[in-house]
């Protein structure tokens, strides 16, 4: 970076300190945020999937305060600790002002005129040489909705290759195959509403108190309310979430399909499974073919407490008390992230959480979900529901989907045969390809593979010898070293656009400030490169961001994800929408597959033969009960790498630190990356708190620092991910699920020592 | 100049001299307030549970430690800034719809009645 870690802080401290002049929180000037003169602008947070709503406070042009929108249900005016520096971000000092080409090794500025036309002609120039599958787009559960749409459009229809991946592929795949396989459609049945109506609580592979902090609040503040409510957590390590919890099983690292299976089969044992509601929705299938319920209770015959224990390191006595509060209670909710999706097995995780709701009955009901926790603010809206992963089209649609090609191919206007009905390249895929020289060019949109990826080091070769263009708001960053094309990208508060979160909501977020330097919103960076690649007739119409977003929800219309009625217009004055939402005054939709939502209250009479639940992306509305293996992870410990390493965030920091490291209040809390170790393992190995200790893997070893806690269980090693400097992804494994192509980032082998 | 003219701007000079060495003195008490140099190798929380356990042991029993919300979201980072006080400002972008309107109050802040650490109503 050309900096060290503390002239980096005290550098982006000094900028926030300067761009904040006479608008931070300065004790005793109890009018200067809140004065009348401060114009407060209703938004939403830039980093989780939580969706919270903040109020922008901006004066003379400047964002100069956040926040939190008391009239927001998901947060009601609370925020964690990163959204409450939000707007120090918005000037930090590592933003890119300016485009840049490399030239003879190092960045020089340019117009954006030169940097357009200079892409466009090697984007070109490739896809004449190579044909349009040598050209890649990697984007971001960050972009907006808006953002994502052109850069399908750009892809998919007019260049004609479905090389176009983002990173949800890395946090939510598993998730998304999950709910296909299970519920036959993607996204939650419940929304949030669920938390204050459930009895039980089920956090499994999920840090909720630093991942999620405002919904942690929320479970929080129901147990409080609430003192039968009680809460599970399955984890292999301790965490602030377990400040509320009940009972906590700490599986092995990738060691708990089984206890799913042992809590499936002593909930059905003693009486706890919900026969009519099995009759009524649900099937049984295992890999190969469909089960009878007797079958499938076979299958579990093998799933004794005992074995699980034996498999997961879990005492069989805490696997029973779990499966007995499961069953016992009234209302369930599960709750997940990357403990289960970034897993070789995540859709198999997935789907035996959601086994456990479904022979309960405990889906469907208020208080009773089978809830997936987004990382992004937009994987959800942008990304799963816009289609911007390399087997989807906009609006829950398929590229295999010949109907599908052609209602997107009309709507696009472009031909149908552009857009090709195979898939392509998944982003492990993807960026195995441009080592390879496969892919010879690639657009990489508001993220940072160079330092996310799994097995970082190993795909560095494909970014340094193929041409590489990379958007960002932020500079430099892991990526933008290996990038020929830097475009500077317009940030939050400096653009518009819908955000989707977690819970089906749809948010929208004003421009409230011009952009940066000579910043530009994404939308338009891929819309007039576009046009500079030939293809002016499909992409001169959108002159605005509700010409994408008006677009863009006329394909929702009659899907399951209808957003025919969240406008502009509409989503301008409301805290957001949640889909289905079929007409400008319809108000949204709590829970699917139910009373309720539109598409279930659409449905003959005939083929809901009086169920209450109908999941009508399943044939007969039958929800699947699946009976899948168990499965370890790819890479188990062994006598060489006798550790089994898992990554993670904290609390204060978020992704790869591009934002949270340029607020000085967050870096002062968490300053720097450091491996958690049990003291009994730090003990036998003559390692104490603060040493510098080397991990090593197959892949990769790192020098870091030792904190000796007990967090992890003996035999497991935590190393949160933020750090550039301390860069954990050259150490965990690129392994990936076979179904949803989720790399295994939460379990690999190692070893630690003294440095 | 007369005798009394002479007399006043005397005593105007001492006066000058007081108010000025008071100055001084609290300009001296506000350098003595702010934070020692710090290592930012470490987290704030790494050195205050030694130096002021108490405290923490408060802060960790509050409604902000359960939610971990650091040293740094009312005190700064303590080397761009550092607010020795903390002010009402500070809680007002998280606590949007408060039940109570300190600026209804006069001059009462939310740490007129909240300790500023266990967060427990004390008035």
């Amino acid at each position: 970076m050309g900096l060290t870690r503390r002239e980096f802080i005290k550098t982006s401290a000094a900028a926030a300190a300067a761009a904040s002049l006479g608008t931070s929180l300065i004790p005793g000037a109890a009018s200067q945020l809140f004065a009348d003169s401060t114009k407060w602008h209703k938004s939403v947070c830039r980093f989780c999937g939580t969706g919270c709503g903040v109020m922008v406070g901006e004066r003379d042009g400047k964002v100069v305060a956040v926040k939190g929108d008391n009239l927001n249900t998901i947060n009601k005016g609370h925020l964690c600790v990163k959204g409450f520096y939000l707007h120090k971000i918005v000037y930090s000092d590592t933003r890119l002002k300016h485009p840049m080409i490399k030239k003879d090794g190092k960045f020089q500025r340019v117009s954006w005129d030169e940097a357009l036309n200079f892409v466009a002609e090697r984007f070109n120039s490739i896809r004449k040489q190579y044909g349009p599958d040598a050209l890649a787009f990697y984007g971001s559960g960050q972009a907006e909705t808006e953002e994502t749409y052109m850069a399908n459009k750009l892809y998919k229809g007019c260049i004609g290759t479905n090389n176009m991946e983002g990173n949800p592929r890395l946090c939510m795949a598993s998730a998304v195959g999950g709910y296909l396989t299970s519920l036959g459609l993607d996204e939650p049945v419940g929304t949030y509403d669920d938390i204050e109506q459930a009895e039980f609580f089920m956090l499994i592979g999920s840090n909720t108190a630093e991942c999620h902090p405002i919904l942690f609040e929320r479970i929080i503040r129901r147990k409080h309310q609430n003192p039968n409510v009680k809460i599970l957590i399955i984890d292999p390590r301790k965490t602030p979430t377990d400040q509320i919890t009940d009972l906590h099983l700490f599986p092995k690292p990738g060691y708990d399909l089984a206890i799913l299976h042992a809590m499936a089969r002593i909930i059905i044992k003693e009486g706890y499974a919900d026969e009519q509601f099995i009759k009524e929705n649900v099937v049984f299938k295992d890999n190969k073919k469909d089960l009878t319920f007797e079958e499938y209770k076979q299958f579990l015959e093998k799933y004794t407490p005992e074995y699980a224990a034996n498999d997961s390191g879990v005492p069989a006595e805490d696997i029973v008390a779990a499966a007995r509060m499961f069953g016992r209670a009234k209302t369930a909710m599960s709750m997940w992230t990357m403990g289960i999706n970034q897993r070789t097995r995540g859709v198999w995780a997935n789907n035996l959480i959601t086994n456990l709701h479904l022979l309960t009955g405990k889906i469907g009901k208020p208080g009773c979900d089978s809830f997936s926790l987004t990382g992004q603010p937009n994987a959800c809206g942008g990304v799963r529901e816009g289609g911007g992963l390399c087997h989807l089209l906009p609006a829950h649609r398929s590229v295999k989907n010949p109907k599908h090609r052609e209602e997107v191919a009309k709507v696009w206007d472009v031909p149908v045969s552009n857009i090709q009905p195979k898939p392509g390249k998944h982003t492990i895929a993807m960026f195995e390809a441009l080592n390879k020289g496969e892919i010879k060019g690639i657009f990489i949109l508001c993220t940072n593979p160079a330092q996310s990826l799994p097995n970082a080091a190993k795909y560095r070769k494909g970014l340094e010898e193929q041409f590489v263009v990379v958007s960002e708001s932020f500079f430099p960053t892991a990526t933008t070293k290996y990038a020929d094309v830097v475009l500077p990208a317009a940030f939050w508060t400096e653009k518009e656009g819908v955000y989707g979160c977690t819970e089906r909501r749809s948010q929208y977020m004003p421009k409230i400030v011009e952009p940066l330097g000579e910043a530009r919103w994404d939308a338009f960076i891929l819309r007039d490169l576009a046009i500079r690649m030939g293809f002016k007739k499909e992409f001169e119409k959108y002159k605005t961001a509700e010409d994408i977003w008006n677009e863009y929800i006329s394909l929702t219309k009659g899907k399951d994800m209808d957003l025919s009625g969240a406008t502009y217009r509409r989503l301008k004055k409301v805290r957001g929408l949640r889909w289905p939402v079929p007409s400008e005054d319809h108000p949204g939709t709590y829970k699917r597959y139910v009373q309720g939502d539109p598409l279930f209250d659409e449905l003959p009479r005939e083929k809901k033969k009086g169920r209450w639940i109908y999941f009508y992306g399943k044939p007969e509305g039958k929800a699947v009960v699946w009976a899948r293996p168990d499965k370890g992870p790819e890479e188990p410990t062994d006598e060489d790498y006798p550790f089994a390493l898992t990554t993670g965030r904290v609390l204060e920091h978020w992704h790869t630190a591009t934002m949270t490291g340029a607020v000085p209040e967050l870096n002062r809390a968490v300053p720097k990356a450091y491996v958690e170790i049990h003291p009994e393992d730090a003990k036998r190995l003559k390692i104490s708190n603060k040493d510098q200790v080397v991990i090593e893997t197959r892949r990769g070893s790192l020098k870091i620092e030792a904190r000796v806690i007990d967090r992890p269980e003996p035999g497991t090693l935590f190393v949160p991910w933020h750090w550039e400097e301390w860069m954990i992804n050259n150490l965990t494994i690129d392994a990936f699920d076979p179904g949803s192509k989720e790399p295994e980032y939460k379990v690999c082998a190692a070893r630690i020592k003294k440095a | 100049m007369s005798k009394t003219t002479k007399w006043l701007l005397a005593v105007a000079g001492v006066l000058i001299i007081i108010f000025s060495l008071q100055f001084n003195l609290q300009a001296d008490d506000e350098k003595e307030e702010k934070h020692p140099e710090v290592d930012f190798t470490q987290s704030c929380m790494e050195c205050h549970k030694e130096v002021t356990p108490d405290i923490v042991r408060d802060w960790e029993k509050s409604k902000h430690g359960v939610m971990n919300f650091g040293c740094y979201m009312c005190h700064g980072d303590g080397q761009v800034e550092f607010y020795r006080k903390p002010s009402t400002e500070t809680c007002l972008s998280c606590h949007t719809g408060e039940p109570v309107d300190a600026r209804k109050g006069g001059n009462l802040q939310c740490f007129s009645c909240h300790n500023g650490h266990s967060l427990k109503f004390h008035q």
